[in-house]
């Protein structure tokens, strides 16, 4: 067993949201969280931030809450991921166009990393997630499209928790890259840190 | 039964609500509407060519399943939820307020233009506005199990009281970029030709592909003798959790996907007459389909048939979701079963009932359509005859 500091459900979802009722939010996390905040690379991934970014916050918000990877058994398969992106992988398209537009081959990795359930298939198989997997584009507010995708996985018995992650590249080169990850829950559910009957490893 | 996970209670009935088909359309390269799409499916007529619509230039493959000319996507999506809609037979005035939830591929213009705002946003807003359906359509973006994921969110609304009635449409057109970026990951057959399950398979072709479907809860169906196509009657959703492009090779994830479906659904897996699998004819992810299938069917899997019709339409990637679930229906419908075209030879991992003609008919009332992404999403719509 590993034991893990407990803290605080990080508050509750705010007024006016659809929140599923005995919902909470267990953890929470966003990048950039201080000056000088770096996003991590991941191996396999190149060109552009938009999947370090998106693994850098979910990574941070699972670790206020399960601690190290990879979640307990019972929890972890009851919780999907819900990804909103408004711009997408700006980058990782923009080198893609460049390639054919230009008339030269396009980088294989760029096949594996081009849509946004790539980096949360990496998250999900190192943190033990697997309940359902959405991604939106919103054209609106992206926390609430979100929001709404997370409570239908709920309210349809199709997940009891969900890592919802909103993620946005800067659109220009004054425009910082900005995400922010919530993992919702059960009121049941213990709180941050806390070990269940089954080991963590 | 297996010895897969247990199934959630919640995950167990679908609750009071049914949910109905009332309409659908759609189109592939064979054509615009049912009647083109049902032939080529039936009869096992692969729609691949040559890429015309743009220069493929270096890529290895040159092949692809697309409809003359350029189409464009905001038109295509339109016409399919007009049709959808009166199929339907329901009035004009009932749009205002229903919800579309739309499945759609980055459109490569984002990627040369200001981005200032998401192009696929504008398309989706531009059919919702064109149609008279309620504004700011949910875009899903969920590789392959797009739309069948807007399907299964349209029917959690449903039968949770969130609406009576919703439209889903998905799209995708073949593009360079998509094109240059499968050949690149060396995804596409170079054969000109999708052999799902069979040796010799290898790869994928790309595919247009347009669908709109109209779900209605079963007690507002019936209240206004509305025509029914089919039932949804169950669906399921899973990750996993196991790579970022890979399925699980023993197929874990689909099959609890399968599963859920079947509870939710209230069926056994005795009673599944046909699956459309997502048999994309890639190597590793037809095994692992078959492995998904061995382990939801059990003993049942040798006599339950299966096909995957992206070997006649291609793939259509975020609307293969939709495309395949009104193909299914259309299978219930007619009697006859969708041909899995390209087949060569038997491959023992794959050790599947492959429909390999035309003229078989399903033996049953309940159908399954599945599709599997990238990061290990999983989806399973269970589809029972009206």
């Amino acid at each position: 067993m590993t034991l893990i500091p407990v803290a605080p459900c990080v508050e509750d979802l705010p007024h006016g949201e659809p929140a599923p009722a005995g919902m909470a939010v267990l953890a929470r996390a966003e990048w950039p969280e201080a000056p000088g905040d770096e996003l991590p690379a991941i191996p396999g991934f190149i060109v552009s931030s938009f999947s370090p970014l998106v693994a850098e916050v979910a990574g941070r918000c699972l670790r206020r809450y399960f601690g190290t990877a990879p979640a307990d058994l019972a929890r972890g398969e009851r919780t999907g991921v819900v990804l909103a992106t408004c711009t997408g992988d700006l980058a990782t398209a923009a080198a893609i166009a460049a390639a054919v537009d230009e008339g030269r081959r396009v980088q294989p990795l760029l096949f594996f990393q081009s849509n946004p359930n790539a980096v949360v298939g990496w998250l999900t198989s190192r943190w033990g997630l697997s309940g359902p997997v959405v991604a939106v584009v919103p054209d609106g507010d992206p926390m609430a499209d979100a929001r709404d995708c997370a409570s239908l996985l709920t309210a349809g018995g199709d997940a009891d928790a969900v890592l919802i992650i909103v993620a946005d590249q800067g659109r220009s080169p004054d425009e910082a890259d900005h995400a922010v990850a919530l993992l919702i829950g059960p009121r049941s559910w213990p709180e941050a840190g806390t070990t269940l009957d089954v080991p963590v490893t | 039964m297996t010895d897969l996970p247990l199934i959630p209670a919640q995950n167990q009935a679908r609750g009071p609500q049914q949910v109905a088909i009332t309409g659908m359309t759609a189109t592939s390269a064979a054509g615009r509407g049912l009647a083109a799409v049902t032939g080529s499916v039936l009869d096992g007529t692969p729609g691949f060519s040559g890429v015309a619509r743009f220069d493929a230039g270096p890529c290895r493959a040159d092949a692809a399943a697309q409809l003359p000319g350029e189409p464009v996507l905001a038109d295509e999506l339109t016409e399919a939820v007009e049709a959808a809609w009166a199929a339907a037979r329901l009035p004009v005035t009932a749009r205002a307020g229903c919800p579309l939830l739309i499945a759609l591929h980055a459109d490569p213009a984002a990627a040369r233009g200001t981005g200032a705002r998401q192009v696929t946003g504008v398309t989706a807003a531009t059919v919702a506005v064109r149609c008279g359906l309620r504004p700011a359509p949910r875009v899903y973006q969920t590789a392959c199990v797009a739309a069948s994921t807007a399907v299964i969110d349209a029917a959690t609304m449903i039968v949770t009281g969130q609406a009576s009635r919703v439209v889903v449409a998905a799209g995708f057109l073949v593009d360079a970029d998509s094109f240059a970026l499968f050949d690149a990951g060396r995804a596409l057959a170079a054969d000109g030709q999708v052999r799902p399950f069979s040796a010799g398979r290898q790869g994928l072709l790309l595919g247009d592909g347009v669908a709109a479907v109209v779900l209605e809860s079963a007690a507002t169906a019936a209240g206004r003798n509305a025509p029914v196509a089919a039932m949804l009657a169950g669906w399921g959703r899973s990750g996993d959790a196991y790579h970022v492009c890979q399925p699980r090779p023993d197929g874990g994830g689909l099959a609890r996907a399968i599963e859920v479906a079947l509870h939710r659904g209230q069926a056994d897996r005795s009673e599944i007459s046909y699956v459309n699998a997502n048999g994309t004819g890639t190597q590793y992810s037809d095994a692992a389909e078959a492995a998904a299938l061995a382990a939801a069917l059990g003993p049942y899997t040798a006599m339950t048939p299966v096909s995957s019709t992206k070997s006649v339409h291609g793939h259509t990637l975020e609307a293969s979701g939709l495309l395949e679930l009104v193909i299914t229906v259309l299978a219930l419908q007619t009697g006859r079963l969708p041909v899995n075209a390209g087949y060569l030879a038997p491959d023992e991992e794959c050790e599947l009932d492959l429909v390999l003609g035309p003229g078989r008919s399903p033996r049953g009332r309940y159908a399954l359509s599945l599709n599997a992404a990238f990061g290990g999403a999983n989806t399973a719509l269970l589809v029972e005859a009206a």
